[in-house]
C-alpha cells in the first residue's frame, strides 16, 4: 500500500530527474512536517483510548500505522488499572460517551512488554501519562523517558477517573505545576492535553507554555451523561462519561482558536482534536491554528477514515497552490 | 527491511480483519421484530468461522456500527448471513435497508468457538438473539465429517421462534413428550434439535433451555456424558444458567458474550467483561478477546 509518507518524497526524486519544480510540486503537495522536532509522515495523529497500544487497527486489512504522522498509545499510569464498571460506551446524537477509566497495564509492563513489539520505523509513538498525584505523572513520565518513546503527552484532561485528570486541568495553577515537575525529569517532547471543562482554556495554555510544554493536545473529551429511561438510571456505569465524535466539533475549533492565540508566538504546535471525521473537518483545525489533526472516534465508524483524510488534504492543498501544511496552519481571517 | 524483523503478533494479527461494502441480497422480516440479511461479502464469507462476528454500519446517521453474530455463510457463493432482533435505534435503521443497497462491514471479528474431537457429544444451547451463532456452529460440525461429531441443539425463546416449529423425526431419549418441536433446518440437515420457551408454543418444552438440557444429560450414562462439550450463547441470565450446569456435570462449556462496542477491534476497550485468570481478575475486551470464553472464567461464581 502507497502510504503518503512515501509518496511525499516523490517530489524530491523527480528533481534528480530535471523536471520542472513548480508544477510537480503542485502535484504532490508536502503532507511530511516537523512536530517538536519530530518527523511526522502525515499530519494525522491517532488518539490516545481509540487505538490501544498501537497495534490493535493493524488488524484491518488496508489499514496502516504509516499513514499518520503519530500514534497516541492508551492512558498509561504507574500502577496497573482494571478500569471503570460496565456500560462504558454510550451513542449520542453524532458522537458518543466513554467511560473506560484508564484501563492499562501499568507503565513498567508498557515500557518493558508492549514498546519494545512496536515498529518506530512505521511511525512515531507517543505516551500518554496519567496519575492521581504530581508524583505519579513524574515518575511515569521518568519510565518513558528511559524508553524509545518519541515523545509524552500529559493527560491532565481525563473526565473519567475521580482523582487526577481532570482535577488537574481544570486548574490552571495546578495543570503548570504538573507540567514542571515532569519538564524536570525529561528531555523528550513534551505534549499537554488541555481540558475542554474549563472556564479559561487559553490561560491554562499559557502557564503550562511558561512551565516548559513543547506542544498541546486540544481537546480531550466533554463531560456528559445519557439515561435510560426504562430503568431510570444512567447508561453510563460511571454515571457520566466523556463525549467525543462529531457532536463536539464546533467546541474543539473554537478551543483549537482561542489556544493558537497563546501559541502563535512561541512556535508552539498544537495537536487539534475533537469529532474530525474528514479531510474537510482537518482542513478547518489547521487554518484555526492545529499543526496536526487528531483522529479517534472517526475510526471506530471507518477504519480506513485516516487514508481518506491524507488524500482529501492533499487534494485541497493542490486545489489552492500549497506547497506544505505548514502554509495552510493558522491562516485564519476573523471577521 | 523491518517488515522481517516485525514480531510473531504481526505476521498472525495484521490485516485479519476486511472492510467490505456488501450488496443486500435478502432481508427477510419474521415475527416478533426478527429479520434475515443475506448480504454478499465474498471476503469475509471465505474466513468467517462459527463464534464470530461483524460490526455493520446500519446507517450514516448513526456514529456507531452495531456488531451481529454470523448465522451462516457460503463460501463458495461469497454470501454472510445474520438474524437480527430490534432492539434499537441502529436495528431500528437496518430495518429500512433494501435489497440492492450497500453496507459496510468489518469482519469477520473475533476468537471462533473450538470444538474439540475427544468430546464429539456436542450440546449447543442458543437462546433468542444467541440462535445464529448456534446454527453457524452446527453448520461447521457436521461439515467436518472424519470427526464424527455428534451435535444435539437446544433453542429457547420468549418471543415467536424465527421459524415454524416443525415435528421432529428424531427420538431423543430423555426429552419429555411435550418436547417434539424441532428447528426444520436442523432437520434438513440431519442434526436433532428440540425447543424451549415459556410461552407454551405447541410442541416446545414449557420451561428453561437449562431443564431440557438436563433432561438430555440425565438419559446418558456416565461415559457418553464424558463426551459432552456444550457451547452457549444468549442472555446473560441463562448463560449464567449454563455455565453452573456445566460444572454440576464437570462438562468443558464456551460461552459467546455480548457488550456495546464502538470499535470491535481491540482498540477502545469499551466492551469489556470481567475474567479470572491465574493473577486474578483481568478485564478482557469482548470483541478481540472473546466473544468466545470458557464459561468458567467469566462466570467464576457459579463454577464454585
Ligand atoms: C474510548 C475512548 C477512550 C479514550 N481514552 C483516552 C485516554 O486514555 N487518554 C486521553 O488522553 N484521551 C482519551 N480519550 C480522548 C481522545 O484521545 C480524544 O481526545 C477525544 O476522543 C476527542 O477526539 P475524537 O472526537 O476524534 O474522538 C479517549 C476517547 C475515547 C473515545
Ligand atoms: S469495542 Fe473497542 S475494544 Fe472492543
Amino acid at each position: 500500500m502507497a502510504s503518503i509518507g512515501i509518496t511525499a518524497k516523490i517530489p524530491f526524486d523527480r528533481l534528480q530527474e530535471n523536471q520542472p519544480m513548480k508544477t510537480d510540486i503542485k502535484d504532490m503537495p508536502i503532507l511530511a512536517s516537523q512536530f517538536c522536532g519530530m518527523q511526522f509522515d502525515t499530519p494525522l495523529v491517532l488518539l490516545s483510548g481509540c487505538v490501544g497500544f498501537g497495534e490493535e487497527y493493524t488488524r484491518v486489512q488496508g489499514f496502516s500505522n504509516r499513514d499518520v504522522g503519530a500514534v497516541c498509545l492508551k492512558g498509561t499510569t504507574l500502577q496497573p488499572r482494571l478500569g471503570n464498571p460496565l456500560h462504558r460506551l454510550a451513542e449520542t446524537p453524532m458522537g458518543m460517551l466513554n467511560s473506560i477509566g484508564l484501563q492499562n497495564p501499568g507503565a513498567e509492563h508498557v515500557v518493558n512488554n508492549i514498546l519494545p513489539a512496536l515498529d518506530f520505523s512505521e511511525t512515531r509513538f507517543i505516551a500518554n501519562v496519567s496519575g492521581s498525584t504530581i508524583e505519579e505523572y513524574v515518575t511515569v513520565t521518568r519510565l518513558f523517558d528511559d524508553s524509545p518513546i518519541d515523545a509524552i503527552e500529559l493527560n491532565i484532561s481525563c473526565p473519567n477517573v475521580k482523582e487526577g485528570g481532570m482535577v488537574f486541568g481544570n486548574d490552571p495553577l495546578m495543570s503548570a505545576r504538573v507540567v514542571a515537575a515532569c519538564r524536570a525529569v525529561t528531555k523528550k517532547p513534551i505534549i499537554t492535553k488541555l481540558s475542554p471543562n474549563q472556564t479559561d482554556i487559553a490561560e491554562n495554555a499559557r502557564l503550562c507554555l511558561e512551565s516548559g510544554s513543547d506542544a498541546f493536545a486540544v481537546i480531550n473529551t466533554l463531560m456528559g451523561m445519557a439515561i435510560d429511561t426504562e430503568n431510570r438510571t444512567p447508561i453510563i456505569g460511571a454515571n457520566q462519561g466523556g463525549l467525543s465524535g462529531a457532536a463536539i466539533k464546533p467546541i474543539a475549533l473554537l478551543k483549537v482558536h482561542q489556544v493558537y492565540q497563546v501559541c502563535r508566538h512561541h512556535n508552539i504546535p498544537i495537536i487539534g482534536q475533537g469529532g474530525i471525521m474528514n479531510a474537510e473537518d482537518a482542513i478547518e483545525f489547521m487554518i484555526a491554528g492545529a499543526a496536526a489533526i487528531g483522529v479517534g472516534t472517526a475510526l471506530f465508524y471507518d477504519p480506513l477514515v485516516c487514508t481518506k483524510i491524507n488524500a482529501g488534504i492533499s487534494d485541497y492543498l493542490k486545489q489552492h497552490n500549497i506547497v506544505e501544511i505548514s502554509q495552510l496552519i493558522g491562516t485564519l481571517t476573523i471577521n | 527491511m523491518h517488515l522481517e524483523s516485525a514480531s510473531n503478533i504481526k505476521n498472525t494479527h495484521r490485516g485479519t480483519l476486511l472492510v467490505e461494502d456488501a450488496e443486500i441480497l435478502s432481508h427477510e422480516s419474521l415475527p416478533g421484530q426478527q429479520h434475515v440479511l443475506r448480504l454478499k461479502s465474498p471476503g469475509i464469507a471465505r474466513r468467517a468461522q462459527a463464534g464470530q462476528f461483524a460490526h455493520i454500519s446500519c446507517g450514516p446517521e448513526l456514529a456507531m456500527r452495531r456488531p451481529l453474530s454470523i448465522m451462516r455463510v457460503d463460501k463458495n457463493a461469497g454470501w454472510i448471513e445474520f438474524l437480527y432482533k430490534v432492539f434499537g435505534a441502529g436495528t431500528k435503521l437496518l430495518t429500512q435497508r433494501s435489497v440492492g443497497e450497500l453496507i459496510s462491514l468489518i469482519g469477520p471479528i473475533g476468537n471462533p468457538f473450538s470444538a474439540h474431537t475427544e468430546k464429539p457429544r456436542t450440546l449447543l444451547i442458543g437462546g433468542g438473539v444467541g440462535i445464529p451463532p448456534m446454527v453457524f456452529l452446527v453448520d461447521s460440525l457436521k461439515q467436518q465429517k472424519i470427526n464424527n461429531y455428534k451435535p444435539f441443539v437446544i433453542m429457547g425463546s420468549e418471543v415467536p421462534f424465527p421459524f415454524s416449529p416443525r415435528p421432529s423425526q428424531f427420538i431423543i431419549p430423555g426429552m419429555p413428550d411435550a418436547a417434539i418441536g424441532a428447528m426444520p433446518l436442523m432437520e434438513d440437515w440431519g442434526i436433532p434439535s428440540r425447543l424451549a420457551s415459556r410461552q407454551g408454543y405447541p410442541g416446545c418444552f414449557e420451561g428453561y433451555v437449562t431443564d431440557l438440557a438436563r433432561c438430555w444429560l440425565n438419559a446418558l450414562s456416565r461415559q457418553q456424558q464424558n463426551e459432552v462439550e456444550i457451547f452457549a450463547c444468549g442472555p446473560h441470565p441463562m448463560l449464567a444458567a449454563v455455565a453452573k450446569m456445566a460444572v454440576e456435570y464437570s462438562l468443558p462449556c464456551q460461552v459467546s458474550l455480548e457488550e456495546f462496542m464502538a470499535c470491535a477491534v481491540g482498540g477502545c476497550a469499551g466492551c469489556v467483561v470481567e475474567v479470572k485468570t491465574s493473577n486474578g481478575p483481568a478485564m478482557k475486551r469482548v470483541c478481540v478477546d472473546g466473544p468466545v470464553f470458557d464459561a468458567n472464567t467469566v462466570f467464576p461464581e457459579e463454577s464454585r
